[in-house]
């Protein structure tokens, strides 16, 4: 026990005395938390929208000014002289609505009145946002315009539930807090653990007194600390900026930060233990952890999305349950009955990693 | 322009180039790494980021028990937006089903529903919705809303027309509907990959090109040899010149390949110029090797390099759009795209690509890959010269 507490300090030590690792421990995560769910939401406000009104009447008028009320969409102005084309060329506009001229003579008369919207489509999901939102503009002004007259006989009454706002910030803030302990901590470890091989330290551990066990929990400990740090100074950044509390019962999270932290720890010392070369290594651990993690687990879009013939890598992403959990705990509320084997897969995911490691640093004792 | 070209082709510069080529042919893993893992990539983001909202798990309370209605929730299931994942006999279940995870949206017909119709008293359906993610509930919140809007145009339609006529004749104050039209423009089959793989490949040329160039840059620090190129009677923008020529050739065969992938796994239209995108692309990777470059002069080792580009990539690759619109960014956000290659290029790619635009629409673009090249690659060379002397 002595022992792996003094092979633990001695890993602690190494990295506060390297202010890159320390920052790549502590400090990365945060900003990677805040830029990235920034840079990954996907609803969008102020989408620039060029109008071009042919008819010029009250009628054409009262329509583009239901438009301007809109939050998604943002009225720009255009140059007459130029097409709606060269707008969504020049990238000055994401959609171009097109009133024809007797727009409001038809409306006066009763009949229906056609209006174009042309939508950039390069972006595809941005374009269904656009032309969902235009035709719920479009459907409101008819419903207003005809007093109430034309509603329809069926209503839907729409509910959303555990994200009314629809703020993106609250459904990437946990995905990227994932991310971030299945990036640095399993890195740490792997450039420890391969520096070993490298410069030939573990020659040394292998004539000491220390088992193999020892040695290698010791360094897991160390680095589970570490993920645990980082865990706490990002949940507190879950918890202020992106406004998140638990929503059920917390203990589900808490077993499963604690056996997620073994995971990666293990994950990285593994892939050290395998691979004695710290550029390797570091590549490896990108692939895994952070490659795998960031887009088989369902972190921006759903893993249903993915093509069959790559979804069953999915299921032994060990980042894609522990966003289940997290999401679960911090947004839906389930508890354990909704997790209760997502926890269970991460220990056992974890303890493979162990078994691996373990494997492979008796093989590095053949090499070395 | 003979004498300049001999000038800046001398013997030395040719003997430097050569001697980095023979590096890179002796490193056979930086070749390899050059080519297999960007491919890899730009297929895996390419087919598994996908934001389509299709087969929405639907579960359904039906209080009501009638054809009118299984005929609503046929409209749902049959669409390819929603899926039946079973009947829930109380909203409660429903509920925790919901929060489970089990389905992702719900709806209530209540038990009144067919006896309303037929009285022709409005009726309102509640429709449930896990709004965890944001993006996937507004476009099912959208499918939602227009199958409710069809389904009341056919009811309108086959039951009450003589109704609604004898109401409009009396009323002749009466307006007309407007109908709108959406076209969708360069992409009409909605085809997602499109867009992330247009952005992805601007994030592989940066990312790359800037790993290898810190790693070729800090090679000779590491291994010492650094000092004999020093004593050599090359100057240091020949040394650094001679160390971006043969990378630069690499990653843009890379970037040919990565076209390759894109127009024929992805089957990415290209209707614009060919010459406008090797362009863009060239400055592109330049503006890679010259952000390694700057990394490699602020670190000692290839680990060194390789820590402090964590610290310069992931912001980079956040906040260029590349994956998603720029407007979903705060709006402070917003303006620094203008100082990010990769928002540039992929707005670029995007251009020439799917938009068929040409070198007039998209110059400011060209502009700001330029400015960031310059300035970065003076950078490095005046931090290089400092760090010599």
């Amino acid at each position: 026990m002595s022992r792996i507490v003094a092979q633990a300090r001695k890993e602690l030590t190494q990295i506060v005395r390297d202010w890159r690792t320390l920052a790549l421990a502590l400090a990365l995560p945060v900003v990677l938390l805040m830029l990235l769910s920034a840079g990954l939401s996907l609803t969008v406000n102020e989408l620039p929208l060029v109008v071009q009104d042919f008819d010029r009447s009250t009628a054409s008028n009262g329509f583009i000014d239901a438009f301007r009320a809109s939050i998604t969409l943002h009225v720009v102005s255009w140059p007459v002289d130029k097409t709606a084309e060269q707008a969504l060329a020049s990238n000055a506009a994401r959609a171009v609505l097109i009133i024809p001229s007797h727009f409001g003579r038809d409306m006066a008369r009763g009949l229906n009145a056609p209006v174009q919207l042309m939508v950039d489509a390069s972006d595809a999901n941005t374009a269904k946002l656009v032309s969902g939102d235009a035709s719920q503009i479009t459907s409101a002004y008819n419903q207003q315009t005809a007093g109430g007259m034309q509603a329809g006989p069926v209503q839907a009454a729409i509910r959303l539930w555990f994200n009314p706002g629809l703020s993106s910030k609250k459904f990437y803030g946990p995905g990227i807090f994932v991310l971030g302990l299945s990036m640095f901590p399993p890195l740490l470890a792997a450039l420890a653990m391969a520096k070993e091989g490298e410069q030939k330290t573990i020659l040394q551990v292998y004539v000491s007194s220390i088992p193999a066990h020892e040695f290698l929990l010791g360094k897991i400990i160390a680095f589970m600390a570490v993920a645990l740090a980082e865990c706490l100074v990002m949940s507190l950044l879950l918890f202020t900026y992106f406004g998140l509390s638990f929503a059920g019962d917390p203990t589900p999270v808490v077993i499963a930060t604690i056996l997620y932290a073994f995971c990666v720890a293990a994950f990285g010392t593994m892939i050290g233990a395998i691979i004695p070369n710290q550029a390797a290594a570091l590549q490896a651990v990108a692939v895994g952890g952070f490659l795998l993690v960031f887009l088989l687990s369902g972190l921006i879009f759903p893993v249903e999305n993915i093509p069959a013939g790559l979804r069953w890598i999915s299921y032994i992403v060990w980042g894609r349950y522990y966003i289940e959990i997290v999401r679960d705990a911090l947004l839906q509320g389930g508890g354990w009955p909704a997790v209760w084997f997502q926890v269970l897969i991460i220990g056992v995911i974890g303890a493979a990693f162990y078994g691996l490691a373990w494997h492979g640093m008796r093989k590095m004792q053949v090499k070395a | 322009m003979r004498k300049l070209l001999q000038y800046l082709f001398n013997y030395r510069l040719r003997a430097l180039i050569r001697k980095e080529f023979n590096q890179i042919r002796h490193d056979r893993r930086l070749a390899f790494s050059l080519i297999v893992p960007p491919i890899l990539q730009l297929t895996l983001f390419g087919f598994a980021l996908s934001a389509a909202v299709s087969d929405v798990r639907l579960g359904v309370v039906d209080d009501n028990r009638s054809p009118e209605s299984r005929e609503l929730i046929a409209t749902f299931t049959e669409s390819e937006s929603f899926r039946l994942a079973g009947y829930y006999s109380s909203v409660d279940q429903l509920g925790d089903a919901i929060s489970q995870g089990n389905v992702d949206a719900g709806m209530v017909i209540p038990y009144d529903y067919a006896r309303d119709l037929a009285r022709e008293r409005p009726t309102t359906v509640q429709f449930l919705l896990n709004a965890t993610n944001a993006n996937t509930a507004t476009i099912s919140r959208a499918y939602a809303e227009s199958m409710i809007q069809n389904y009341d145009n056919g009811l309108r339609g086959q039951r009450i027309p003589a109704r609604i006529q004898r109401v409009a004749g009396s009323q002749l104050g009466l307006r007309g509907q407007v109908q709108l039209q959406p076209a969708f423009l360069y992409n009409p089959g909605l085809v997602d990959s499109w867009f992330i793989v247009t952005g992805v490949l601007g994030l592989l040329l940066i990312l790359n090109s800037s790993l290898v160039a810190s790693a070729a840059m800090v090679r000779e620090r590491e291994a010492g040899t650094i000092e004999q190129l020093l004593m050599s009677p090359a100057s240091t923008s020949e040394i650094i010149i001679a160390k971006i020529a043969p990378l630069f050739l690499l990653l843009f065969l890379m970037m040919l390949v990565a076209f390759g992938v894109v127009r024929f796994a992805f089957g990415v239209p290209f209707q614009g110029s060919v010459l406008v995108l090797l362009c863009g692309g060239a400055l592109c990777i330049l503006s890679g090797i010259s952000i390694g470059t700057v990394i490699a002069t602020f670190s000692k080792s290839a680990g060194q390099a390789q820590l402090t580009s964590f610290f310069v990539n992931p912001p980079l690759a956040a906040l260029s759009g590349a994956l998603n619109p720029i407007e979903a960014m705060p709006k402070w956000l917003q303006p620094l795209a203008v100082l990010n290659p990769i928002h540039h290029f992929a707005t670029i790619v995007r251009g020439s690509t799917l938009k068929g635009s040409g070198f007039i629409d998209l110059w400011p673009n060209f502009l700001g890959l330029l400015i960031f090249t310059l300035v970065f690659v003076s950078l490095s060379i005046w931090r290089f010269r400092k760090q010599l002397s």
